[in-house]
């Protein structure tokens, strides 16, 4: 594999001096002379017609500058969800609607010259409603005479709405009925996870205001800048050229911030007032009416024959996406497209199931983004496949997995929401991940210990493999410019969207690595749709993959511009090359810095500004793959399950920045131990969560998180900048089928439903 | 969160005068108070903030009365040597609650009044039969600790009083201590479950003479498990006995299910909490 430079270098962050020493870089740390405050006015029932709305006392407190309810904003139906266009999600929501779907659905908004007045004014406003009969279960969406959530006659792309039906499919390839009735093994089972929140440590903010030319300027903790404009132009009816969207410095998003959801408000008040307007979302609100993962039950048949040779797999799900659509038909498919090609040596392959509507909180993207779900039903059955074969799980994951050069038919049949793209695994070093993994966890020496450990305390060892995808394929696009100053220092201008991810780092690793110059000698600016290019956003695992060869383009015509003048300036016909911002003549040892270049480009001869924009699409997803091992302890007395030790060997191609790769994987498999151990939003019989606060909804401290080794089996995907594939995602689906398959080696159970309290262990354990 | 009063004494009379005349509520370390008042849940007119009160920060012992004062916060109660001396199941549950930024606010006093039953440091003091002194204008009174709370959220103390000090006699002897406490994670986690255990011992270390034992969390207010208790007294640990007692306790709880967890879990736990206490003693001290 070539040496580089600056990439598989562990660059500090281009950003952390200024994080860490409190430099005021988040959205909310701006404000603006005359900024209102705004508050919204959030629906106590799950299911209701307004009959009456009344914000006249509201609009007369002192203080309140706009008021907004369905009677005076425009009716437009459209689609929260930050995708590209045209969105694959529904067309099912509006700013406002005279229905509300759950408890914390938006009902008015206020804009006031205080938070405190916002409130008072919230307290002002004389709703009547009429509750109607709400659907708390997904299974009882389906049902013949279940209320009809979306019964607007403005509804688009949902599938059957009259049924509660947002998507719907029915995939066969090969026979899989057949199949399963000649396989010598054949496993079943129902795995169910919970309602999941993202917990960003900032919540959504977005600060509005006009600049001095009457543009709408909006400040947003956005993932989707570009996707956030188009949809309010679309919503508010005004040009893209009177919006741009800035994305500052953001506080993590994990996808909930994929999504357009308090814009358009702060929009509407500043569009009213002409003064600059502020919304922010409470802890609360984050919770319960922001977006959540889709809670799904997802069936697994497998059949093997004596071999353990996978002969077929059907995965059944049931996707609750909650009162919205935003996401439903993409994380459905995502389950099936994102799981199923890794046990390619299965012929036959059903996909089917239904994304419903509930009267519950919106579903929408969450890291994983559905394979998270997919995973821990696919996994939890090879192991138990395996313990009916009474082989090791490994070794039937080692017979079954996909390898470089090899394809799956899923590929092309899943895609977003509709069809995909075929493609063949370039790089794969899953083998190599399973291996090594295996090693260092000591796998079968652990397996061979007894699992009691002391009385009533057993170990179990369980572990899952999984991939994912970078970037969506023929539908993502990126793009990236690169400029050089006088001096020889460099800007990079990207859409991208770091939001704490550490893109910013990267894309700069890629820039400087094909220019040949250090990372200290550029300086990264991203996100503003008015001075920065194109970019679909941070999602599906994409920036370093996509975004990253944009910029990698740009940086090669950039550095072919270079070239063309030094060569003229050293007289020289022989190879030139780049190093540490120096240009050489290989051979000769003559010499030009890329100020000499920059000075004469800018104000001598052939005077231009060096610069150069580049675009990508890919035409492929490939796949990162990781194999994980964990070490549980269960304590039978009191049914809780404490992770010991964790063990991930990924491969996400080359890693252009091993320490932020590393945290990628860590902070993932943290967030889908939370999902594994005590993470879940609650709900009362009418639908109202219980729990949505850090008091009671519980993301893992740092004490709860086992040691965690993580291996980096480094591939080199041709398709990607520097070899470089994705690492985003993938880790967060290996904890909840890791963990149960040890809870199951340690015990004897199995583990079907998330999160796996130390209450459900009793009761597995027939103690409770 | 709306506007109110703030006041702030500069002793503790002046504290007591400021009570009688505006009712006002008493903010100590305030990671209740303030998380309620944000809430929504309390809407007070006034607020007394006693936190700069130092005659109310102390942890001494004389001629065996440990007293504490009611501002003493989890972090001097975990670090005290008096405490880990004297009632080490004390200083436990101290090291046990919310995190060492809470610990270094959340005080001693604050953790009484607020009255929940998931109070980790209610049940060590239930063991070592604390009292608390509550002082007004008009004068002062000691109750036992059993005598203070009515139900969850709820004590007898009036509007009008503060607490100012907890006290407790020094056990003599051999202690055998203990705090065991189940929670959804390791930190920043209210308890599902607590047990407190607190047993002198015979000089021949053969048998258990008095035994104190307290559940934090399965029922209204935080309870003795007296059948346990006497159960244990006068005999010695062995499996058997530690099986027995466990079932007992089980029976004495009288938890509900909420958020946290259920009536069946917290009932089979509590149980299961005094037998992993105890099970460190078996072939410990006594033999």
């Amino acid at each position: 594999m070539k040496k580089y430079r600056v990439v598989g270098q562990d660059v500090e962050k281009v950003d952390g001096r200024a994080l860490v020493t409190g430099q005021p870089v988040f959205t909310d740390d701006f404000s603006l002379p005359g900024m209102l405050y705004g508050k919204i006015l959030r629906s106590p029932y799950a299911h209701a017609l307004i009959k009456e709305i009344n914000a006249s006392e509201a609009e007369k407190l002192k203080g309140v500058e706009a008021v907004f309810t369905y009677k005076n904003v425009p009716r437009k139906a459209y689609t929260t969800a930050g995708q590209g266009y045209p969105e694959p999600s529904p067309y099912d929501s509006f700013i406002f609607d005279k229905k509300v779907r759950f408890v914390g659905d938006r009902v008015a908004a206020v804009f006031a010259e205080s938070l405190s007045i916002a409130e008072e004014a919230l307290s002002l406003i004389k709703v009547e409603y009429e509750e109607l009969p709400a659907i708390l279960d997904p299974e009882d969406a389906l049902k013949d005479g279940a209320p009809v959530i979306h019964d607007e006659p403005e509804i688009q792309g949902a599938h059957d709405p009259s049924r509660n039906i947002v998507s719907h499919v029915d995939l066969e390839i090969g026979d899989v009925d057949q199949a399963l009735r000649d396989s010598d093994f054949v496993v079943e089972g129902i795995w169910e996870t919970q309602y999941a929140q993202h917990c960003p440590m900032e919540a959504h903010i977005a600060i509005a205001y006009l600049d001095e030319r009457g543009k709408l300027v909006i400040r947003s903790s956005t993932q989707v800048p570009f996707h956030a404009r188009r949809i309010l132009s679309f919503l508010l009816g005004i040009p893209i050229s009177k919006i741009r969207v800035i994305k500052p410095r953001i506080g993590g998003g994990f996808g909930a911030k994929q999504e357009v959801l308090i814009e358009d408000l702060v929009a509407l008040a500043t569009l009213k007032t002409k003064r600059p307007a502020r919304l922010e979302l409470t802890r609360e609100e984050e919770f319960v009416s922001s977006r959540t993962m889709h809670p799904m039950k997802v069936k697994v048949r497998l059949g093997a024959d004596k071999e353990g040779m996978l002969k077929a797999i059907e995965m059944d799900i049931l996707s609750n996406t909650g009162a919205y659509g935003a996401h439903g038909p993409t994380v459905f498919f995502n389950a099936g497209s994102k799981t199923l090609p890794l046990y390619n040596k299965a012929e036959n392959v059903r996909f089917t199931g239904n994304v419903v509507y509930t009267n519950l909180p919106v579903a929408g993207a969450y890291r994983g983004y559905g394979a998270t779900e997919g995973y821990f039903a696919l996994e939890c059955a090879i192991d138990e496949l395996a313990r009916k074969m009474g082989i090791d799980p490994l070794i039937l994951r080692q017979k079954n997995h996909i390898r470089p050069g090899e394809t799956s038919p899923i590929f092309k049949k899943l895609g977003e929401g509709r069809e995909g793209v075929p493609q063949t695994v370039e790089s794969c070093g899953l083998e190599e991940c399973i291996e090594n993994g295996r090693e260092l966890f000591e796998w079968e020496k652990k397996r061979s210990l007894p699992r009691e450990v002391a009385p009533g305390i057993y170990r179990g060892y369980g572990m899952a493999i999984m991939m994912q995808g970078s970037a969506i394929p023929l539908v993502d696009m990126a793009s990236a410019t690169i400029k050089m100053n006088e001096d020889g220092s460099f800007l990079l201008l990207v859409g991208a969207t770091d939001l704490g991810t550490g893109s910013d780092t990267i894309l700069a690793q890629i820039a400087c690595e094909e220019i040949g110059i250090p990372v200290k000698n550029i300086t990264v600016y991203s996100s503003d749709t008015d001075f920065t290019p194109f970019d679909k956003g941070a999602y599906a695992s994409s920036t370093t993959y996509l975004s990253g060869e944009a910029v990698r383009k740009a940086a090669r015509k950039v550095k072919e511009q270079i070239l063309t003048v030094a060569h003229i300036l050293l007289g020289a016909s022989g190879d030139l090359v780049i190093e540490d911002g120096l240009v050489k003549e290989v051979g000769t040892g003559k010499t030009l810095t890329l100020e000499e270049i920059g000075l004469r480009s800018f104000y001598m001869a052939d005077q231009r500004q060096i610069q150069a924009t580049a675009s990508h699409v890919s035409e492929v997803s490939p796949p990162p793959f990781a194999a994980h091992f964990v070490e549980v302890e269960v304590d039978t007395r009191t049914g809780k399950i404490t992770p010991i030790l964790y063990v991930a060997a990924v491969d996400c191609g080359v890693a252009v920045n091993p320490q932020l790769t590393r945290g990628q994987i860590i902070g993932s498999i943290v967030n889908g131990l939370g999902f594994a151990l005590s993470e879940g939003l609650v709900f009362n019989t009418r639908g109202m969560p219980l729990n949505p606060n850090f008091l009671d909804y519980k993301v893992l401290s740092s004490l709860d998180i086992p040691e965690i080794e993580v291996i980096l089996v480094e591939t080199h995907e041709p398709s990607g900048p520097f070899g470089a594939k994705s690492v985003a995602e993938i880790c967060i689906n290996g904890p909840l089928p890791a963990v149960a398959n040890a809870v199951y080696d340690a015990l004897g159970i199995q583990l079907k439903k998330a999160p796996f309290t130390a209450e459900s262990v009793l009761r597995l354990l027939g103690k409770i | 969160m709306r506007d109110f009063k703030y006041f702030r004494p500069r002793t503790l009379k002046e504290a007591l005068s400021i009570l009688t005349q505006e009712r006002a509520k008493v903010l100590a370390g305030g990671t209740d108070l303030l998380v309620k008042m944000k809430d929504g849940l309390l809407r007070p007119e006034s607020v007394m903030d006693i936190s700069f009160l130092e005659e109310l920060k102390f942890i001494r012992e004389e001629e065996g009365m440990v007293t504490i004062g009611a501002l003493a916060t989890h972090s001097m109660l975990e670090r005290s040597p008096i405490i880990n001396t004297k009632a080490p199941h004390l200083a436990e549950a101290s090291r046990s609650i919310g995190s060492p930024q809470i610990r270094n606010v959340a005080t001693i006093g604050g953790n009484i009044v607020n009255a929940s039953p998931a109070g980790d440091s209610l049940p060590p003091l239930y063991t070592l039969e604390a009292e608390l002194l509550l002082e007004s204008e008009k004068g002062s009174r000691i109750v036992a600790i059993e005598e203070f709370f009515t139900g969850p959220g709820q004590s007898i103390i009036e509007p009008h009083e503060l607490l100012t000090a907890i006290r407790f006699k020094a056990p003599r002897g051999e202690l055998l201590t203990f705090f065991q406490k189940l929670g959804q994670r390791k930190a920043l986690a209210i308890s599902k479950v607590s047990v407190a255990f607190l047993a002198t011992c015979a000089a021949d270390k053969k048998f258990l003479r008095k035994v104190r034992i307290a559940l934090g969390a399965v029922a209204p207010t935080v309870i003795r498990a007296r059948e346990v208790e006497s159960f244990l007294e006068n005999g010695s640990i062995n499996e058997e006995m530690v099986d027995l007692a466990a079932k007992l306790c089980s029976e004495e709880a009288r938890p509900i299910s909420d958020i946290r967890s259920t009536l069946v879990y917290r009932k089979k736990v509590t149980g299961e909490l005094l037998k992993r206490g105890l099970s460190q003693f078996i072939e410990g001290v006594i033999s």
